[in-house]
């Protein structure tokens, strides 16, 4: 991921800019087979995005989780991790965000803290036995955090349905107390102070790759694992380091979606915000100030997309077909070239 | 008169860079014929183009006596051109045979007939007396063993003439006479050999005849029994260089670092270090020779905490190392500068700041508070590429956009600058041309004048012969004997790299 | 109560064939892939696709063949869009492979919308599900234990078939030999002018057939519908299980009658009473330990050195091994 500081970000921009007008016309094919015009569908979807102020604040509350699940991912990103497992932590840490809001009654902002607290610390140890493994005996992190993935959601909707169910409620766990709502910042909308949390989290990041001892040592162990180990930085504690904290940054961005959005935990709770992250942040070459830019715009597709299945006749999982061909254009650039000899011989660790 | 190659005019650029130019070469049938030179002046280029994995830009190409356009490795194969490549081309799950047919297996009814190809492999090991078992795997064959398959390769296809790039570079002086005998053979049988090398002894003793290239051009072909090995140098180099001894003064420093019946394991579990005991005193250069391969990657990354040892005593001032992190063996006082620099020794989509950076990316003056302060960074980069010349733009280059010997000068000057007193040189003039290595040596000579303890580890007996006040000789993971630097006896050396043990040398 | 017992038995390795059969197809496709050194995570996707079009395709032609055909068209369309990405273009075999499971589930869904106007599932509809063999005679001969091997759908049979055909395939015909080469030394396979990008193209398409094939099972086999995401997970179990076996036919059989097992047995399971979310989590739960044991297997050092020295000091050389293998630390 350190080819953006290799090639330059103008290079970098232009060539995702590529992509994505490569992805939006080859969309706008699929979209022409279903029978659909894409002009409609990309002006709804514009229009959904960003209509009016409650659109854009809409927008804006969709672009929240994208953009923490997004952090998560550049942070193991560079450190040469790929933490698929996203999703899986936000459901977790979602989950336990809840929990600490019904379960307990705190003093306000303590509340939320604590909620916060445990979401991190859910999102952490959910990653912390395939980081384990990663790192001790070269288990493949994409495979195992996948697989995680689906054991998080269908746990989450054990505790939900069997353990805690609202009574009388539908596959959804009672309501948080007031006291642990994130607040709200504008009255029209539930757009609230995870966006902040959100744009604080991407900017303190890229300070911590750019600035400091400990983000050089990760960005090391990502691009050159050897050199890294050579040069006197322990491999393996900074490999599980850097997952550990992706999987916390995934984990309160559950918290976020718990306490500033639903104040419940509910089955389905907050589909595919792990994979659009990981997602915006391969399309921001593992950048978190970049993530900032790429979550808004998968903000604004899904947001627009809540218009899409009113006005037009297309599904509303156009836009996950858009996002994919995004990252598929992306993909055959040279920017996002693997690294390695002509034959291509990085081999995976299994 | 008969040629088997015929090359003239050739010539070959990769972009501004003209790695052939107007190259004439004409291969007698029936002759060992060495091209020799310096790494870069083009042989390997050559020799693609001759076999087809290259296009020239200008030249043409004869082969027999027919002049044709060699456009794929079948063309030449199918002329009678065999090449045996200088990384061998095996694969380690196949049997022999498997890997001698491979690509022009024996098929019975859509499948593929193991038994008439082990009857065939068996034929051609006869034929040639060159033994192997057909049914073996290949993995876990020694390195001769593989090398006299990848001969049969090229046999089982025809060749009647055989290209050998570097083919010596991973043999024990044993091996390779094995080697000059079998391809002696060939050449009685009427076959030519074509052999690259930049081997100055190999090449005097085996060769008929000589093409020496540089710069990509050529700049002299002559009978063997018209050189001499100064000669041969001068061509090479172009101008006289001197291998002779650096001159120093006398060492009785204190001993910095002391290794004790150390055992250590390679990757795949097998004893690569067996009781190595040697000590280096500060303000001397002990010198570890031998053939690659032979322990001395992993003396090196034991020594500073990359691999784990399995049995013995390494201590660095006194203090135990052998279970301490890499960091805190820095930390103690060693610099290690890596054989395999472009994986270990640099980060080669980094910055010449950021690798100049580890190791002291916790320290001041270039970081505070676990804050790092670039500026301080770029200019303590700025200072290193002026002393050491190194020829970059910036500290902002990234490392790939250096040349090889200008990625090893950055890889030296970080080391040499980064405080410690015993200096760990693996392979410092690997790949490097002879003008950088002189100045490479310079700074070797000048680290040992200011007091350093300085272990260099070199399959190249003439740098040993020029810096080392001591050489012990590795083979087989163990050291077979220490000479003087001094007073070099080179035949002595060759045979314990060859596993001869000194003791039962006047039997000999 | 014994005869109970014995049903049981027979049901549950019945059950346990079919729930083997998806993941055997796509993990024996994703071998050929792995054999020739691409790490390949798009199978879930290469599935998914192939179950939807199946059943497109089952209507359409009104014939279960059909189905298969023009499922395993769709697998095969993303496997060659999968290979055109990673071998002419180099791209990230990750990257590509979750962007193409992406691209299947958002596909599916929109097409569902599309073509049949419903969210969720398409069940009827002149569906044609695949026909069942009945091996003739097998009943007279074996009683009730001939339901062991007669009465699935031809996919069953090609499944279990095609792992003695894979080994066949790997060790004496020309393209199972270069695929291996590719994988595990493509340098070796270019020097005899053996193409790498045509041989992973090859593997690629060859996947994306089995792929296909696993797809079309799901959709067209036991039950004859498409529901949304319906390859759950299968894809990466096939993935975890290719990890630990290499890619080899028996090895990858053997990791597949596991999971098979682990299904059937959770479905029963659920039929016990226990919560069905946690049964359901039983498969991923086995892949995930599963992964995990081997990868440990692989690796404790005290242990596999202990081994290595005393298979050393067992073989041809004692007077060497001696000498090779000093007391470790202790």
């Amino acid at each position: 991921m350190r080819t953006l500081l290799a090639t330059g970000w103008a290079r970098t921009l232009a060539g995702q800019l590529f992509a994505i007008a490569i992805a939006l016309a080859l969309g706008s094919v699929i979209i022409l087979l279903i029978d659909e015009s894409p002009v409609r569908v990309f002006v709804t979807l514009m229009r959904g995005a960003f209509g009016d102020s409650e659109k854009i604040a809409g927008t804006l509350l969709q672009t929240t989780p994208i953009l923490i699940c997004g952090i998560a991912a550049c942070i193991g990103l560079r450190g040469g991790m790929f933490n698929v497992g996203i999703e899986g932590q936000l459901f977790l840490g979602g989950f336990a965000a809840a929990w600490v809001g019904f379960a307990f009654s705190l003093p306000p902002v303590l509340h939320v803290l604590a909620a916060m607290a445990l979401a991190v610390v859910a999102g952490a140890a959910w990653v912390a036995i395939p980081a384990f493994f990663r790192v001790r005996f070269g288990t493949n992190e994409v495979v195992s955090t996948i697989l995680a993935n689906y054991i998080a959601t269908l746990l989450t909707s054990y505790f939900t349905i069997f353990l805690f169910k609202r009574p009388g409620g539908w596959s959804e766990t009672p309501p948080i107390l007031e006291s642990a709502y994130l607040p709200e910042l504008f009255s029209f909308s539930r757009l609230n102070l995870g966006l902040l949390i959100g744009l604080a989290l991407a900017i303190v990041t890229a300070a911590f790759f750019r600035w400091t001892s400990a983000g050089y040592a990760v960005t090391m162990v990502g691009s050159a694992p050897k050199f890294a180990e050579y040069g006197g930085i322990d491999v393996r504690r900074v490999g599980f380091g850097v997952l550990l904290v992706s999987g916390a940054v995934g984990g309160l961005a559950g918290g976020v979606e718990t306490l500033g959005v639903h104040h419940r935990f509910m089955e389905g709770f907050a589909p595919g915000f792990g994979f659009d992250g990981l997602i915006a942040a391969l399309l921001a070459n593992g950048s978190p100030v970049g993530t900032i830019f790429t979550a808004l715009f998968f903000g604004a597709l899904r947001a627009g997309s809540l218009l899409l299945e009113v006005d037009t006749t297309a599904s509303r999982e156009i836009i996950t077909v858009i996002q994919a061909l995004i990252i598929l254009a992306v993909s055959a650039d040279l920017i996002m070239r693997r690294r390695g000899d002509r034959t291509g011989e990085r081999r995976w660790k299994f | 008169m008969d040629l088997a190659v015929d090359l003239s005019g050739i010539t070959k650029r990769f972009g501004a860079f003209t790695a052939n130019s107007g190259i004439d070469l004409a291969v007698r049938r029936g002759e060992i014929h060495a091209i020799i030179g310096e790494n870069g002046a083009g042989k390997t280029t050559l020799m693609n183009i001759l076999f087809g994995l290259l296009q020239p830009d200008e030249g043409t190409i004869a082969i027999g006596g027919k002049t044709m356009i060699v456009d794929s490795p079948a063309v030449a194969i199918g002329q009678g051109l065999g090449m045996v490549h200088q990384h061998f081309k095996l694969v380690p799950s196949l049997t022999v045979a498997d890997n001698i047919f491979l690509g022009m297996e024996i098929r019975r009814n859509g499948l593929i007939d193991r038994a008439a190809q082990e009857e065939r492999t068996r034929s051609l090991s006869e034929k040639f007396r060159l033994r192997v078992d057909p049914r073996e795997r290949v993995a876990g064959l020694s390195v001769g063993m593989e090398q006299r398959i990848e001969i049969l390769k090229v046999l089982a296809r025809n060749a009647r003439t055989i290209i050998l790039d570097e083919p010596t570079a991973v043999l024990t002086p044993q091996e390779s006479r094995d080697l000059f005998r079998t391809l002696r053979s060939f050449v009685d049988d009427g076959m030519t050999v074509i052999f690259i090398s930049h081997h100055l002894e190999e090449v005097m003793a085996v060769s008929d005849t000589v093409t020496v290239l540089r710069d990509g051009r050529v700049v002299a072909t002559k009978p063997k029994s018209a050189l001499s090995k100064r000669e041969l140098v001068r061509l090479m180099v172009g101008r006289d260089v001197s291998f002779d001894r650096r001159p120093r003064g006398q060492t009785n420093g204190k001993v910095a670092l002391e290794v004790e019946d150390l055992w250590v394991r390679d990757d795949r579990q097998l004893a690569a270090l067996k009781s190595v005991s040697l000590s280096v005193r500060a303000g001397e250069i002990v010198g570890i020779a031998g053939v690659a391969g032979n322990g001395q990657t992993e003396l090196a990354e034991v020594l500073s905490g990359l691999r784990p040892a399995s049995h013995g005593r390494a201590r660095l001032h006194g203090q135990d190392i052998l279970d301490l992190p890499p960091a805190a063996i820095r930390a103690g006082g060693l610099a290690h500068v890596p054989g395999d620099r472009m994986v270990r020794g640099v980060d080669r989509t980094a910055s010449l700041s950021a690798n100049m950076l580890i190791g002291r990316h916790r320290r001041a003056p270039f970081a505070r508070a676990g804050v790092i302060d670039w500026s301080a960074v770029h200019g303590e980069m700025w200072t290193l590429i002026r002393r050491f010349d190194i020829r970059a733009r910036g500290p902002e280059d990234p490392a790939r956009s250096l040349s090889g010997g200008n990625i090893q000068k950055v890889v030296l000057a970080r080391e040499f600058t980064a405080g410690g007193d015993v200096l760990l040189i693996d392979q410092p003039t690997r790949g490097v041309d002879i003008g950088a290595q002189e100045g490479i040596h310079d700074e070797i000579m000048r680290q040992r004048a200011e007091g350093r303890a300085i272990l260099l580890i070199s399959t190249q007996l003439d740098e040993l012969k020029a810096l080392a006040d001591r050489i012990l000789i590795m083979f087989d993971g163990r050291i077979m004997g220490a000479v003087d630097g001094a007073a070099m006896d080179e035949d002595a050396i060759g045979l314990m790299m060859a596993g001869v043990d000194p003791a039962d040398m006047t039997e000999a | 109560m014994e005869v109970l017992g014995n049903l049981f038995n027979i049901a549950l390795l019945v059950a346990t064939i079919r729930t083997t059969t998806p993941i055997l197809l796509v993990a024996l496709g994703g071998s050929f892939t792995t054999k020739a050194g691409i790490f390949n995570i798009g199978l879930e996707g290469q599935m998914l696709i192939a179950a939807f079009f199946a059943v497109v395709g089952s209507i359409y032609t009104g014939s279960s063949l059909g189905g298969l055909l023009i499922g395993v068209s769709a697998a095969l369309l993303f496997a060659l869009i999968y290979a055109v990405l990673v071998v002419s273009f180099r791209a990230n075999e990750v990257v590509v492979g979750l962007a193409l499971n992406i691209l299947a589930g958002g596909m599916t869904i929109s097409l569902l919308k599309a073509i049949f106007g419903t969210r969720g599932s398409v069940v009827g509809r002149g569906i044609v599900g695949l026909p069942k063999v009945q091996i003739p005679g097998a009943r007279d001969v074996m009683g009730s234990s001939a339901q062991l091997i007669s009465g699935f759908t031809p996919l069953v049979y090609v499944a279990f078939l095609a792992v003695p055909l894979l080994i066949l395939v790997y060790n004496r015909t020309q393209l199972g030999l270069y695929i291996r080469v590719v994988g595990e030394k493509p340098e070796a396979a270019e020097a005899l002018g053996i193409s790498i990008a045509r041989i992973r193209y090859g593997a690629s398409m060859l996947c994306g057939l089995f792929a296909g094939l696993a797809g079309a099972h799901m959709s067209l086999g036991y039950i004859t519908m498409f529901t949304e995401n319906m390859s759950s997970g299968r894809g990466f179990m096939a993935v975890a299980i290719l990890i630990f076996s290499a890619g080899d036919p028996l090895k990858v059989l053997a990791g597949c009658l596991l999971f098979g097992f682990a299904d059937a047995f959770s479905l029963r399971l659920q039929s016990f009473g226990f919560p069905s979310y946690l049964v359901l989590a039983v498969p991923y739960s086995v892949a995930l330990v599963a992964l995990f044991a081997l990868s440990w297997r692989g690796r404790p050092k005290r242990l596999r050195e202990t081994a290595e020295t005393i298979r050393r000091a067992l073989s041809v050389h004692p007077a060497d091994a001696g000498r090779d293998a000093p007391a470790s630390r202790s």
